[in-house]
């Protein structure tokens, strides 16, 4: 990984395309019809042990610090995205003011996934696991909050209730 | 989250991840149902609808938008229409990067693409060499195939296309990846 940035992998341009949304989607509704929630929720758990190793070990090695950097320059390559990373002592915060998945994906007119949302959780708890943090979600279809707290922040439960479904 | 940024890395680790859950068919099932009919569905129906006219505005867009460095020609004639791909940007970000899980990327194109043209009435000649650099060509069954409609375009003109490590992949009048010549 370069040292010039915090994402593992680098493209030659500064954004991504936003119809490749359109295939995320796509993906999570077929692995829900053929695999159903709990191969869903697999085939998320090993992406964020497996592709995302990198990530891991950098947030495992650099703490808050690297978590909030990789969070700052993940949304910033991601078209239409309107986020704030807010560092405390003890967590990460990042607010999604926008969702860019969920506001390219309306504005296609596409049916979304009502489960879009959990992705995020299963990721991001399999991600914060592997570098010795806790994540927690808050909110969904196209505003939410994570948190990526180290142990002793004492976060209250995950409470499955606090992620929102989505609407298309 | 999982990002657009970095699709085709996760995009082709998935396509490991599909085939170690269930082989071979859990994948074509995948490339067919998820990304021809669900997520380029918008393709399908174009081209359903306007034929090749509806090959150059799909892939005139997309291919922009994926590579703007413009490492790609396109060559339409009357009864085919045809892509050179001198520097693909999805396989491109893969070697860049270092990402290879899957035994052959390059197969995911003929598995949505080639169902996909199937249903519009074409078939598919094409080549790739794991390299980054392929040729496409979409025509009627009827149509005699690989017409050398791209002259100076085609890639396979380049001195890299046959290098020492390139390995070629060809498919004929094929609409699935399980056409595959190499």
């Amino acid at each position: 990984m370069s040292s010039s940035t915090a994402l593992p992998y680098t493209d030659t341009k500064p954004q991504g395309s936003a119809d490749f949304y359109f295939a995320t989607n796509a993906t999570f509704r077929f692995l829900l019809r053929r695999l159903g929630a709990e191969g869903w929720r697999s085939y998320l758990e090993q992406l964020g042990r497996g592709y995302f190793a990198p990530v891991n070990r950098q947030w495992r090695e650099g703490g808050l610090g690297a978590v909030a950097r990789y969070w700052r320059e993940f949304f910033a390559a991601e078209p239409g995205a309107v986020v704030d990373v807010e560092e405390r002592p003890d967590r990460v915060e990042v607010h999604v003011r926008e969702c860019p998945a969920i506001k390219h994906l309306r504005a296609a007119a596409r049916e979304i996934v009502p489960e879009y949302c959990q992705h995020c959780y299963w990721l991001g708890c399999a991600r914060a696991g592997e570098a010795g943090l806790t994540m927690r979600l808050h909110g969904g279809n196209g505003a939410c909050r994570h948190t990526f707290a180290r142990a002793g922040a004492a976060l209250p439960p995950q409470v499955r209730q606090d992620i929102v479904e989505v609407r298309s | 989250m999982i990002g657009c940024y970095d699709f085709c890395g996760h995009y082709e680790w998935t396509f490991a991840w599909l085939e170690r859950a269930g082989g071979p068919e859990l994948l074509r099932d995948y490339w067919r149902e998820a990304i021809a009919l669900d997520s380029q569905r918008h393709a399908a129906e174009l081209i359903q609808r306007e034929g090749i006219e509806g090959m150059k505005k799909y892939w005139g867009h997309t291919l922009v938008e994926e590579s703007p460095s413009l490492g790609f020609t396109i060559t339409a004639a009357v009864d085919r229409f045809r892509i050179d791909m001198h520097d693909c940007p999805s396989k491109g970000f893969l070697v860049r990067n270092g990402l290879e899980q899957h035994r052959d990327y390059c197969d995911h194109c003929m598995g949505w693409v080639g169902p996909m043209m199937r249903d519009a009435g074409y078939v598919v000649d094409h080549e790739h060499n794991h390299r980054g650099q392929c040729w496409w060509e979409y025509r009627a069954p009827s149509a005699p195939p690989a017409a050398a409609a791209a002259g100076a375009n085609d890639v396979r003109a380049r001195p890299e296309w046959l290098a020492a490590d390139a390995k070629l992949d060809r498919y004929e009048g094929a609409t699935s990846p399980d056409e595959k010549r190499s």
